[in-house]
């Protein structure tokens, strides 16, 4: 995954042009009367239309613009006194924060929304084929399609959607094939990369982990199994390695969280391997502990497989991203 | 309260009926059941009946909501796996010792069939680490009670009758029957008719019918898709009553069928006649599990339940409708000896036999298809089964379903 630093990177772009709009006026710098005009906005912005759109209409709701006889809204609440203020807003010393501008900067690339639409995408392929029609996806990020191609190109470099013969792009089902294959693929790489990670494992961190686990009810098989991943396995010196059994891992561990969602109960089991695992690496000859993993994934295998029989029963409404389309 | 003056006529302190609450499906919670079990037990019993995919959700899902799930051990994995269940303890089923190999070791005898797919012995001991596998062990995952061996149901005026008539699952893709064929909709039990009728009918081959593949789901699909738009079927069915219509009404031709529901037929008893496959059985097995939330005199109070199914009562009433019980001694002990001879020793009836609600379900001088018990029980070939690909099986399926039932609605 690919984890943006910026808190507000996430957020929607225009709720980001509302909040600069919102400060603007309330310090006074769009002052009452002015014209606001969604072209200027969205120059100013770099965005498109679609999102200042959105913005204004909220600012509309909460009171602090209103519709006149005219294009665009005018600042403030609005009487027969006002007079409409013809300016452009390039021309106004804006105050937007930096957080927010750096927010704005990244939203022409496809990297602010794509987290989402991966954990969306992978996670839905339990329940089935689902097509992803590009209008709507860009509709529902509030993006252009460029973006949006951007993003399913991404999606399909990591094995989660692929294209049809008639050219659509479709994601799932994920199969107990696949699951089995992932696994096996797992069982072949993790434990190569750990030996190789041998010298380079951060210890002192793992023994502190190993001390929390079993007391530490934040410490869930999903966080032991990203701890070992990265702590252990991701120190690797092999960078190609390490990249092809994140991308391996990817939609596993949508899927496993889709089903903790679902109620999945916690695995005790699960834990107590984790716990043995650790200590393996920690105390003993890093061979043993490769087998070990070994073992362990091959456990990890039959109750996944076992688990997602349950998918069939569930009734799975609201489950999925409305621009998922089951087919 | 407020109008508390007359203190030496206050109520009694109401010491509430401890109550058992039993989840299942129409397979056990039959009426004679539930009212002796109310009966025979020191306890109230609330019974909550599901058909089988919701009682499986429910079952997984809402634990806490009841304490005994009655059910299959095809399915168990759905419920197991997320943790529902709690393991029973054979020590405290005093009848464990007399239930029949079948469930224990898979085939009635060293030599007997096994059958592929999810034959209970697959599911019954609890393995460590959690899973469930046929080494046994102290704990198992569900006590086993009814089972059956299932086949289909046709009409010998299309088929024939007389012992030169060999019966097929071939004739569920028979196009002297199409447009009449049903197949029950349950992803587990009618996806295997469809898969036997069409390795039976040389259409298909599977490398395991008991845990297909992607591509083989795929051909197994397809193939009912060519014939549902030739119009080959008629529709689907639910449950018995839905079976026992569709043949009433002369709508089938041969259709997926269950033991009781041919207790029910009327006008179409002449004709409508049970098979005796000859490439052999689908069966299943059902029983009970503990919900995992169980301690201390609930728990108590659960092994009294189970107990109680393997006491004899519950398995004659099974019997009558056709099914078998994991220790048919016991149930011997509630039947007449015409009842045992038919239902279990395959001889023709003496006399007219009723069935769980008090009609008559056998007519003197008919006898059963397919035998005796042991002989049925040799013959098993396939069990209901809860594939690896099931997520994806039944999707495929309940499609499959839902454009029959389009197309006999049209």
């Amino acid at each position: 995954m690919i984890r943006s630093v910026n808190p507000l990177a996430q957020e929607p772009r225009y709720e980001l042009i509302g909040r600069v709009l919102r400060e603007n006026i309330l310090s006074g710098v769009l002052p009452q009367g002015f014209v606001l005009l969604e072209g200027p906005i969205a120059a100013v912005m770099q965005t498109s239309r679609v999102p200042v759109q959105s913005a204004l209409r909220q600012l509309l709701e909460d009171g602090l613009i209103h519709r006149f006889d005219g294009r665009g809204y005018l600042v403030g609440q609005g009487g027969a006194d006002v007079i409409p203020i013809r300016r452009d807003i390039r021309e106004l010393e804006l105050e937007i924060p930096q957080v927010v501008d750096e927010a704005l900067q990244t939203r022409g690339t496809w990297r602010h929304v794509y987290d989402k639409v991966e954990e969306e995408v992978a996670s839905c392929q339990i329940f089935g084929e689902f097509r992803i029609v590009e209008t709507e996806l860009a509709d529902h990020l509030g993006v252009s399609r460029t973006v949006v191609r951007d993003v399913l190109a991404r999606l399909q470099e990591r094995g989660l959607v692929r294209k049809s013969p008639s050219s659509h792009w479709i994601a799932g089902p994920l199969t107990a094939r696949t699951v089995s294959e992932k696994f096996e693929l797992r069982g072949i790489m993790e434990p190569a990369a750990l030996r190789l990670a041998g010298p380079h494992i951060r210890y002192a961190e793992v023994e502190a982990l190993l001390e929390r686990t079993g007391t530490d009810p934040g410490i869930t098989p999903q966080y032991l199994g990203d701890a070992l991943l990265e702590l252990c396995i991701a120190q690797a010196p092999n960078t190609a390695l390490v990249e092809m059994i994140r991308s391996n891992r990817l939609l596993l561990s949508s899927v496993d969280r889709a089903l903790i969602l679902l109620g999945l109960p916690r695995d005790e089991d699960t834990i107590e391997q984790y716990q043995t695992l650790l200590d393996l690496i920690t105390h003993h000859p890093i061979d043993s502990a490769c087998e070990y993993l070994r073992y362990h994934l091959s456990i990890t295998a039959r109750r996944y497989l076992a688990r997602m029989k349950i998918v069939a029963v569930i009734d799975e409404t609201g489950s999925f991203a409305p621009y998922l389309s089951p087919q | 309260m407020k109008d508390d003056a007359k203190p030496e006529l206050s109520t009694p302190p109401i010491v509430p009926r401890r109550k058992l609450r039993v989840l299942g499906t129409s397979i056990t919670l039959l009426k004679p059941v539930r009212d002796r079990a109310k009966a025979d037990l020191g306890f109230d019993i609330a019974f909550e009946k599901m058909d089988f995919l919701s009682c499986q959700r429910w079952a997984a899902m809402e634990p806490d909501s009841y304490d005994i799930y009655e059910q299959c051990f095809h399915n168990l994995d759905i419920v197991w796996f997320w943790g529902a269940l709690q393991p029973i303890d054979i020590g405290r089923i005093p009848e464990w010792d007399n239930i029949s190999d079948l469930v224990k070791l898979g085939g009635v005898s060293k030599y007997a069939g096994r059958g592929r797919g999810d034959a209970p012995a697959k599911k019954l001991y609890v393995q460590p680490g959690g899973f469930l596998g046929p080494k046994p062990s102290r704990y198992v995952s569900m006590l086993p009670t009814v089972h059956n061996m299932d086949s289909f149901g046709y009409d010998a005026r299309i088929f024939g009758e007389g012992p030169d008539v060999r019966p097929s699952w071939a004739w569920l893709l028979d196009r002297r029957a199409k447009g009449r064929i049903a197949l029950v909709d349950e992803p587990a039990i009618g996806f295997f008719d469809a898969a036997l009728a069409a390795e039976a009918a040389g259409e298909l081959e599977f490398a395991d019918i008991g845990n297909m593949t992607i591509d083989e789901i795929n051909a197994l699909m397809k193939l009912l898709e060519d014939r549902r738009a030739e119009g080959y079927f008629r529709g689907t069915w639910r449950d018995g009553v839905e079976a026992a219509e569709l043949a009433e009404e002369g709508a089938v031709a041969v259709q997926s069928m269950w033991s009781p529901v041919y207790g029910k037929l009327r006008k179409a008893r002449a004709h409508f006649v049970e098979s005796a496959p000859s490439e052999g059985y689908r069966a299943w097995h059902g029983g009970g599990s503990l919900s995992r939330h169980l301690r201390g005199a609930e728990l108590d109070m659960a092994y009294e339940y189970l107990n109680w199914w393997l006491s004899g009562y519950a398995g004659a009433v099974m019997a009558r409708q056709g099914y078998y019980i994991s220790n048919p001694q016991r149930a011997r002990e509630w039947m007449m000896p015409e009842e045992w001879a038919y239902w279990y020793e395959g001889a023709a009836a003496a006399r007219d036999l009723s069935g769980p609600d008090g009609e008559v379900a056998v007519r003197a001088g008919e006898r059963r298809a397919g035998g005796p018990y042991v002989d049925r029980a040799r013959r098993i070939v396939i069990w209901n089964t809860v594939m690896d690909e099931y997520n994806y099986a039944a999707r495929a399926w309940e499609r499959f379903v839902r454009r029959v039932n389009e197309g006999a609605a049209t």
